[in-house]
């Protein structure tokens, strides 16, 4: 791909992203950085740091909507994130100290499980009591 | 600056796990506020989402993305996303709960398989 169709095919594919990061409360970076390294052929180190000038705005612009329809507490969340990036740092300096692949091989396990977990909660129809 | 003592442990753990192993924050944020502090599902996704913004400015300003980023196809995608966010939160506001909980599951389930082929 090169030249417009590129960049529709990344719009498009952006939107995809940007439904995704509103309804599911994620970044969107799990989407993004294999779509640009896969199919935009862009190096893993170049897809994530685009990856994260995507995330920012997305996340403000779908906190910004779902403050105006009252759910959630957007100043809960921001001091909660402030402390996540603080963890963040931490975890990034640990991963260059540790061998990565055993360690996300055990995180994919965990992952599938705990997705498995809430599917079954959400198909049966049970959900833990709210606070 | 005053936060629950379980957000805080979910804010540096989940930190920890995202930084570590290079996955997004929600991933592991929105279980564990969901099974472990007790969040509604719904909620959880907000404060996720929320969280995500202050997480995405400490990643932009300590990863070195100076010389690496693509400007124009991350201005076509934020484009997209932008628009697609808003959508997307627009459902979060009312999705059925249980639907919410079924559709997160099975993104775990494929983020999971995507991961374990990657290795």
């Amino acid at each position: 791909m090169s030249g417009p169709t590129l960049y529709l095919a990344l719009a498009a594919f952006g939107v995809a992203v940007g439904v995704a990061s509103g309804l599911l409360g994620v970044g969107g970076g799990t989407l993004v950085v294999p779509f640009l390294t896969l199919a935009v052929g862009l190096s893993q180190h170049s897809a994530e740091a685009t990856s994260l000038l995507v995330i920012l705005p997305t996340a403000i612009v779908g906190s910004l909507v779902l403050r105006r329809r009252g759910v959630g507490d957007l100043g809960v969340a921001l001091r909660f994130g402030v402390v996540g990036a603080i963890g963040s740092v931490l975890g990034a300096l640990l991963a260059l100290a540790l061998p990565g692949g055993t360690l996300r091989i055990v995180f994919a396990g965990f992952v599938g499980i705990v997705g498995l977990r809430l599917a079954w909660d959400g198909f049966r129809g049970e959900a833990p009591e709210p606070r | 600056m005053r936060l629950d003592p379980k957000l805080l442990a979910i804010g540096l753990g989940g930190g920890l796990l995202s930084g570590l192993l290079g996955v997004g924050g929600g991933i592991v944020i929105v279980p564990l506020l969901v099974l472990w502090a007790g969040y509604a599902q719904r909620e959880a996704h907000a404060t996720s989402l929320g969280a995500i913004i202050p997480i995405s400015i400490a990643g932009i300003a300590t990863y070195g993305i100076a010389g690496e980023v693509r400007w124009w196809d991350a201005l076509a995608l934020a484009a997209g996303s932008i628009m697609g966010a808003r959508i997307g939160a627009g459902w979060l506001a009312r999705i059925d709960e249980r639907l919410l909980k079924l559709v997160f599951g099975l993104f775990l389930i494929g983020v999971a398989a995507l991961m374990g082929v990657r290795g």
